[in-house]
């Protein structure tokens, strides 16, 4: 059981749910003492303590049954409730109902000369045999069995949940459903002419039936259990590859890639908040505030018995300035991504994007969540081709847009700075330095790059602050973290 | 085992709150592993009824901390009470006066002040807060911290320091130690994403809207006046309010409102006018009450008695929607 129970856990671990040691640990001491009698609990216990997000009980509840499932329903035996007599006319109609397939089968490959499929007529045909005595005596495949029947269908390559119908129907044609259903068709009627009671082979037919659901239901979960195995071990593998997506260039990420790191963002963004809110907790243990000290311990006669402090204010005011032309677009989702997780640790965020013309891409972000927003901007800036020009874009800034920049706010510029030697405009950011509290350049370009063909960078770099290399999410991480250190 | 979780519910039945079997089982392992129990869920789906009934299960002390942003470690811990300390010092003048009455030299003077000091700060002049309540309790007592989300991150890594060693230091006083480990429930609405220190600390159970038969059984627990033909009929078109695009989606408490409501208004039927002029104990919004009139016009003329066809509804806001109707 332990070993079920460690191996789940790689799954849940495999299906994105994030558990650590001590939760798997909570794990184990729950199910002690709850013991594995009672199946609700033993899922409830194991539940509580390794789901702690309410977005991961789905995959937990798919998961449960295949690690700790009874391998499906079981079959019932149909053959208890028939009369002998009964019997015999049920031998005899599925008899000649076989010979009639066998020979169909035979004249049609007479026909075509092939042997067609996975498997010849002949093997069909004892699938078949083989299958209706399992429906009708309630015989249940046993584990060895069904584990066979997926290797030929292919199960121990798969380990996305996607493959999972393909594979179950594959085993199901195996096992000679198709013919099956013929065969089910047939049948009542046969009976009926031999003098069965229509009760009977209602009986009968629905037993079959609902043995033939618990057959697929015992085939899916052997399925899905195995394709959720491969999946964890496929997954550690992964892990153990050391891939490091935090450090890899945003350029050379695949979607996939791109995917398990936008999952990480939250959590980044979790830690920089934890951080961030540290340093406010120091903050606030600033200046003595000798006036409000005053006013507030006129109650004890004067004497300063509650000292009240200055409290700093540490959220900065951010205003982006984003390019988002292609060769930008990753820079840009991920630190509009970690702002929008940490709008409470600014006081404001008003974000632009641009290319040739600003756009105002605040009113994105306060409609949609994170996600549908990056979504919803990209795809209304249409990236064109050497077309990028900051300057204009700083023009439209100044005209439309001046208010929003006050002695607080802190402009964050996210570009490579190349304005197809347009003019940069650096009287306008000359304004802007002189407006601003201060201005912040992320540029993923490697600094040897800067000023190499179009780019501006050396131009504006006397009106910035600071400028931070960001071509990995670690490094983007960093320079967020300093940018909530000073507001 | 399954006879303890049995007890559990039996005895939360007993103070009107039915649970579920997820609910019993994690409310036996908290107590059996001694961790702190985290729930979230929409709001109003009983997450700080549960600590209230399992205090009253299990007699025990409720102590109950209410977070909202700002709250900082003195206000759940510990407070000095100034007023009071400098009232004793204004009383105790004339006491200080023999206590320096013969002092030679200033310094000798504040030597004998500085022996009596710690009279000043003891715990005659402590006022405890919720958390410093529950730990020097001498009974065991369930410590209900709600809304956990809207306090500040800073002071849930404060309160992950209590919850794990269940100590705190007072530095005028030193270490002060838990006499018993509390039952300690969380409570949360999601509104920020919890730090993944707590969560790994905590037994997890997310309460979500109950099912119709739930919440039906609930109804006739909490109103028993209410009809029961009435009360099916009232749990399913709240049901069906849920599934509506609502700014404030009718929670349980509302509900059972709304079904007072009906018994004081003996309402024998749910017919359109009925549910109209009712709407408001559901609904909170303006636009709610609009959207979910202009879905129920679409009923029937005959006030929704009659089981509804295809095309009374549209099926966007009343898929699957069935009234009992007729018998």
């Amino acid at each position: 059981m332990d070993q079920r129970i460690i191996d789940f856990i790689a799954g849940l671990r495999a299906a994105g749910v994030r558990v650590s040691i001590a939760e798997s640990e909570d794990a184990f001491k729950a199910t002690g003492c709850i013991g594995i009698l009672n199946k609700n609990e033993f899922q409830a216990s194991l539940r509580a303590t390794l789901v702690k997000e309410a977005n991961d009980r789905p995959i937990f509840d798919q998961l449960f049954p295949l690690y700790f499932g009874s391998g499906g329903p079981p079959l019932l035996n149909l053959m208890d409730d028939l009369s002998p007599e009964e019997k015999q006319l049920l031998a005899q109609a599925l008899r000649a109902l076989l010979e009639q397939m066998r020979q169909n089968e035979q004249r049609r490959d007479m026909q075509q000369r092939q042997r067609g499929g996975s498997a010849s007529a002949q093997n069909q045909l004892n699938n078949l045999m083989q299958l209706l005595q399992w429906l009708l005596q309630g015989q249940n495949p046993n584990p060895e069995m069904l584990d066979r029947l997926g290797r030929q269908a292919g199960v121990p390559r798969a380990d996305h949940p996607f493959q999972q119908r393909w594979l179950e129907q594959r085993i199901q044609r195996q096992l000679g459903m198709q013919l099956l259903e013929q065969l089910l068709a047939q049948l009542p009627e046969l009976l009926k002419q031999l003098g069965m009671s229509q009760k009977a082979i209602d009986q009968l037919v629905e037993g079959m039936e609902a043995n033939r659901e618990a057959l697929a239901e015992q085939i899916a979960q052997q399925v899905g259990a195995a394709i959720a195995r491969q999946r964890a071990e496929s997954h550690r593998q992964q892990k153990q590859d050391g891939v490091d997506l935090m450090h890899r260039p945003f350029k050379n990420l695949s979607e996939r890639e791109a995917q398990l790191l936008r999952d990480q963002v939250r959590r980044l963004a979790a830690q920089l908040r934890s951080r961030a809110a540290l340093r406010q907790k120091r903050g606030k243990s600033g200046v003595l505030d000798v006036k409000r000290t005053f006013r507030s311990n006129l109650i004890y006669g004067g004497v300063p018995l509650e000292l009240k402090f200055k409290t700093r204010r540490l959220k900065p005011k951010l205003l982006l300035i984003c390019d988002v032309s292609t060769s930008m677009r990753a820079v840009v989702e991920f630190l509009l991504r970690l702002i929008y997780e940490l709008q409470d640790q600014v006081a404001s965020a008003h974000s632009f994007a641009f290319i040739d013309d600003l756009e105002d891409i605040s009113q994105n972000f306060a409609e949609y969540p994170a996600d549908v927003a990056i979504e919803v901007v990209l795809t209304r800036l249409q990236p064109g081709h050497y077309n990028t020009d900051l300057g204009n874009s700083l023009n439209t800034l100044m005209q439309r847009y001046a208010g929003a920049i006050d002695h607080r706010t802190t402009v964050i510029f996210v570009g490579d700075a190349r304005n197809n030697y347009n003019n940069p405009r650096l009287d306008l950011m000359e304004q802007i330095k002189r407006r601003s509290k201060r201005i912040i350049w992320l540029n993923p370009e490697h600094p040897r790059q800067w000023g190499a063909g179009d780019s501006d960078m050396p131009a504006y770099l006397p009106y910035t602050h600071a400028i931070h290399r960001v071509s990995t999410l670690a490094e983007l991480t960093v320079a967020v973290d300093k940018l909530l250190t000073t507001p | 085992m399954s006879e303890a979780r049995q007890t559990i519910k039996k005895n939360l039945a007993n103070q009107q709150y039915i649970a579920s079997d997820e609910i019993a089982t994690v409310i036996f392992l908290a107590d059996q592993l001694g961790k702190p129990v985290l729930t979230e869920g929409p709001a109003g789906v009983g997450k700080t009824e549960l600590g209230k009934v399992w205090a009253a299960a299990t007699g025990r002390r409720l102590i109950r901390l209410q977070c909202y942003e700002g709250l900082d470690e003195t206000k759940a811990l510990y407070e000095w009470e100034y007023a009071k300390q400098m009232l004793y010092t204004q009383l105790l003048r004339a006491k200080l006066e023999n206590v320096i009455g013969d002092a030679v030299s200033l310094k000798e003077a504040a030597d004998r002040i500085a022996a009596e000091e710690e009279i000043f700060f003891s715990e005659r002049f402590l006022l405890p807060r919720p958390l410093l309540l529950a730990l020097t309790s001498d009974q065991p007592v369930v410590l209900l911290i709600d809304e956990i989300d809207r306090a500040d991150v800073e002071f849930e890594a404060f309160l992950l320091e209590v919850l794990s060693d269940f100590q705190v230091s007072v530095p005028e006083l030193g270490t002060i130690k838990a006499k018993h480990h509390p039952m300690v429930l969380l409570t949360s609405n999601n509104t920020r994403e919890l730090s993944e220190a707590l969560k790994r600390r905590c037994l997890y159970i997310f309460l979500d809207y109950p099912t119709v038969e739930a919440e039906l059984d609930i109804v006739r627990l909490k109103v028993p006046d209410l009809a029961p033909e009435l009360a099916r009929q009232a749990v399913e078109l709240v049901n069906q309010l849920r599934s509506l695009d609502l700014k404030k989606t009718p929670s349980i408490s509302e509900t059972l409102d709304w079904a007072k409501a009906l018994v004081k208004l003996n309402a024998n039927q749910l017919d359109q006018k009925t549910v109209e002029t009712t709407m408001s104990v559901l609904l909170k919004h303006e636009t709610d009450i609009i959207r979910a009139k202009r879905a129920l016009s679409r009923r029937g003329p005959n006030g929704g008695t009659r089981r509804p066809g295809p095309g009374d509804f549209d099926p966007d806001d009343w898929a699957s929607y069935r009234m009992l109707g007729n018998k």
